[in-house]
């Protein structure tokens, strides 16, 4: 999907995850995969007990700055938004890997690694497991 | 005869510029890309992008010929870097990739195939033992791929396949831009003894790719992805030459010396 070098030259493969996000940020909800229920996307969304919030609440997001400042080894006073990408905050694709784990710790919920890796943001990783603990609390 | 291919690396712990000079080599670059390099919060981290995007910068102007000030590089929504305007140029899909990890920044171009490069810095986090910090990439490897690194040797030993398994798995993924969220359980890399490598996407073998690796010093090696994506052509497969070229490291300050002179040239 990526195009490369302003040519037409285009690359076949399947549309990435990030690509999905976005289309579905635009129409209102994120596409995520629970693992325990395999629930289809039609049903999720007309499911009236699921209320799909698109943003995390102010206590969540707090709450994840806190866990990625401690696992990334920033300093107590770094300045850690929702908007901050993992990238800027120094963290690789293995320290991403390794910060959504210590999420699913803290938590306690379980996030599928083709979400994991789509998570850029601090707000990504937070409104994630808002979903999460929407459904652990709603099951 | 210019091929398009290129393979450099800069040692960037050996580059320790003052504040003031690293802002004003900061400020050869356009100012987007300016703000981008300011927004990393470690320095050390600022310092790679900035290498980085010389780096890509330099390769365009060496192979293409286009003028430093006529380049314009963008970036898809994955965040891979391009060259918007190569048209013209006598190759195909030139086309780069860069990756920076540890003390080593690293370019790679190819021509026509679409290339990845990864780095990876051999470590783990302090307190952590390998056997712990590689359990938190259980579902990312298959399971022949753990069966290959139960089966070597020390921890040592094992952290460094696993290393060569996760660099290989960036390298694919960077070439073909699919980035984020392709799910690195996807693909099952076959080799023996690290050479002759190949992978396996979805269960089924790519004769799409070719795959290399290189030690660059004790604690940092390097991948290389090429191939053809959008089925291979006969053709091309055969054209795709066997044996990899080697990396030539540059310096920071050969990158910035190499724009001043090309603005130089210009000027003439």
């Amino acid at each position: 999907m990526a195009s490369v070098a302003g040519t037409a030259f285009a690359v076949s493969v399947r549309p990435p995850r990030r690509l999905q996000q976005v289309s579905n940020h635009l129409s209102g909800l994120k596409s995520v995969s629970f693992t325990s229920q395999r629930k289809s996307f039609v049903s999720i969304r007309s499911a009236p007990r699921f209320r799909i919030s698109c943003a995390a609440k102010p206590e969540t997001l707090e709450k994840v700055c806190s866990i990625v400042k401690k696992q990334l080894a920033l300093a107590e006073n770094a300045l850690v938004t929702g908007e901050s990408t993992f990238v800027q905050l120094g963290a690789d694709s293995l320290d991403t890997v390794e910060v959504v784990m210590g999420l699913e710790e803290e938590f306690g919920i379980s996030v599928e690694e083709e979400n994991a890796q789509t998570i850029q943001t601090v707000q990504d990783a937070a409104d994630m497991i808002e979903i999460l603990l929407e459904k652990k609390n709603a099951a | 005869m210019e091929s398009g291919v290129r393979r450099w690396l800069v040692n960037v712990s050996l580059w320790n510029p003052s504040v003031d000079q690293f802002a004003s080599v900061v400020s050869l670059l356009p100012e987007d890309e300016q703000r981008t390099i300011t927004k990393y919060m470690k320095f050390d981290d600022r310092k790679r992008a900035l290498v980085s995007r010389l780096l890509q910068y330099s390769i365009v102007h060496e192979v293409l010929g286009i003028p430093y000030d006529k380049i314009i590089i963008h970036r898809t929504l994955e965040g891979k870097p391009y060259l918007i305007n190569g048209i013209g140029s006598p190759f195909s899909n030139f086309n780069f990739n860069v990756s920076h990890h540890g003390d080593y920044v690293g370019i790679a171009s190819d021509p026509l195939c679409l290339v990845g490069l990864d780095i990876v810095s051999i470590m783990i986090p302090e307190q952590t033992t390998e056997h712990e910090f590689m359990s938190n990439f259980s579902s990312y490897l298959t399971a022949l791929e753990w069966k290959n690194i139960a089966k070597t040797g020390t921890s040592e030993v094992k952290l460094r396949e696993f290393y060569r398994y996760w660099c290989l798995k960036e390298a694919f993924v960077k070439a073909t831009g699919a980035g984020l969220g392709f799910g690195f359980h996807r693909l099952e890399f076959h080799h023996k003894n690290w050479t002759d490598i190949s992978v396996y996407i979805d269960g089924i073998e790519s004769r799409e790719w070719k795959f290399s690796l290189y030690k660059i010093d004790e604690r940092h090696w390097a991948s290389i992805a090429r191939g053809l994506a959008n089925g291979a052509d006969e053709q091309f497969d055969a054209s795709l030459p066997v044996t990899e070229v080697g990396f030539i490291q540059r310096t920071v300050d050969q990158l910035i010396q190499s724009r001043s002179h090309g603005a130089q040239q210009n000027s003439c």
